[in-house]
């Protein structure tokens, strides 16, 4: 079977880690900067004053005017969240996370090891802790799981046996599904509420009123695919810190500061010669939320002009003046080596590479960011006069 | 020079770019970007398109700077500025 704990608003409750008393009074998780004005989790006490996740900033205000605004805090969401999944993994459970307070697992593993189905999960929800009021479904599939996950209550085990899982969903409202705002009211229009009922629906039919999307929600309330789960590789703790005497804003300095936490990193001997697969770029702000960014490299490498080229553009897109810097490397390459050719690249092949290395530029980087130098007057005696640098698309 | 419509712009390649020049009695630069002249290398003249409505007419230093750094700057006589430019 697939089992599933869930957190639900996770994001919150790691943020509220660093403000402990504000968990029982009414308070939701502002959205990210340049993104819509809808709120994120919102408290017990919250719900209580008729504030729902997802509701618009002003129009939650107005129905509680006492409620707090908590910032996003991406670094310790991060840092919560692996120390959940190391739990599991003690606990002996080759986790898949789905996202921060999704997480699915495989019992067949450890069901002997506990004793079934029922016990494995309590001993998942004990490791995860109290604290979290976490909550677990195990069935057949995924999203049966998952669901099943949703309705139960903190620290509820709910158990759906494969040939229930389709009465089990019927009931359950659409909002289980992954699916737009808009999308949801156009199901209502129509008279749909419940996935039992968009089940009901000829698939085909789905498709072309509601597009893809549409058509993966109907797969969905019908069970989902079967997919199976596959642990994750155990994460490395490598991790390089710099904290500032006073809060830094000149990119200059932070520049400098990510070199040397790069040399520093890169020269840790757990890494072993690897090179790095995935790096993260954490910040501790001087407003009191945190910032993170996590960069997969296309290649992997040790070099640390690469790296510095890979994270540095990163900086600018810090909010504040940061307290502390941190890079993580979040995942390592398995070999210690490149493989280079025997051969230099020539002709075709070499023109191909350049021309995908010019379009990724491209891609990256925006329209004319590839020009090409075009010669006009190459006899004149004026310098500027010679040649044009025309865009060029690749 | 800009491209037509809202496409990326087209420019120079090599254009010239204000310089901050202080010179001697005798035109020849004394002080490049607060770097001080330790070598004259070269001088010449560029004097053309004086038949249209946008005359040219640089005199060209090529200069060694303190610094090591090679520099080619020329005073514009139209417009009575410092420009550098890689000649």
């Amino acid at each position: 079977m697939i089992a599933c704990v869930l957190i639900p608003g996770f994001e919150l409750r790691a943020a509220l880690r660093s403000r402990p008393g504000l968990e029982l009074e009414p308070a939701a998780l502002v959205p990210e900067p340049g993104t819509e004005a809808l709120l994120g989790p919102v408290t017990v006490a919250a719900e209580a004053e008729g504030v729902r996740a997802g509701m618009r900033l002003g129009e939650a205000l107005a129905a509680c005017p006492q409620l707090v605004l908590v910032d996003p805090d991406p670094a310790a969401v991060e840092r919560e969240w692996e120390g959940v999944l190391r739990r599991l993994e003690d606990a002996g459970i080759a986790v898949e996370p789905v996202e921060p307070g999704v997480v699915v697992f495989e019992t067949r593993g450890v069901e002997r090891l506990y004793g079934g189905v029922a016990a494995a999960l309590r001993r998942a929800l004990a490791a995860v802790g109290t604290a979290w009021d976490p909550r677990a479904g195990a069935a057949g599939r995924r999203f049966a799981a998952l669901a099943a996950a949703s309705v139960a209550r903190p620290g509820q085990i709910l158990v759906v046996e494969e040939k229930d899982e389709r009465d089990f969903l019927a009931p359950l409202p659409l909002t289980l599904l992954p699916l737009p705002r808009e999308r949801y009211a156009e199901l209502e229009g129509l008279g749909v509420r419940r996935l039992g009922e968009l089940a009901a629906l000829p698939g085909g039919a789905v498709a072309e009123r509601l597009g893809p999307e549409g058509r993966r929600a109907w797969q969905l309330a019908r069970g989902g695919e079967r997919r199976r789960v596959h642990g994750r590789a155990p994460a490395v703790e490598l991790a390089e810190a710099l904290s500032f005497p006073e809060a830094v804003a000149n990119e200059l300095t932070l520049r400098r500061a990510l070199a040397a936490l790069l040399a520093r990193l890169l020269a840790r001997p757990e890494r072993a010669g690897r090179p790095l697969r995935k790096v993260a770029l954490a910040a501790r702000l001087v407003t009191g939320g945190s910032w993170r960014r996590t960069v997969t490299l296309r290649e992997a490498t040790a070099e640390q002009a690469r790296l510095r080229a890979a994270l540095g553009p990163k900086l600018a897109d810090l909010p504040a003046p940061v307290l502390e810097l941190r890079l993580e490397a979040v995942e390592l390459a398995e070999h210690t080596g490149t493989q280079l050719a025997l051969v230099e690249p020539g002709g075709k092949e070499l023109e191909g590479r350049l021309r995908e290395g010019l379009r990724q530029v491209r891609a990256s980087t925006g329209t004319g960011s590839v020009c090409a130098v075009v010669e006009v007057a190459p006899w004149s005696r004026i310098p500027e006069a010679r040649a044009l640098v025309v865009p060029r698309d690749v | 020079m800009r491209g037509a419509g809202r496409g990326p712009a087209t420019s120079r390649l090599n254009a010239p770019r204000p310089a901050l020049v202080e010179a001697h009695v005798d035109g020849s630069p004394r002080l490049v970007n607060r770097q001080r002249v330790v070598l004259v290398r070269e001088e010449w003249r560029v004097v053309d398109r004086w038949w249209t409505e946008e005359p040219v007419n640089r005199r060209y230093f090529e200069v060694v700077l303190e610094s090591g750094e090679n520099a080619c700057v020329y005073r514009d006589a139209e417009a009575g500025c410092w420009f550098s430019q890689r000649a």
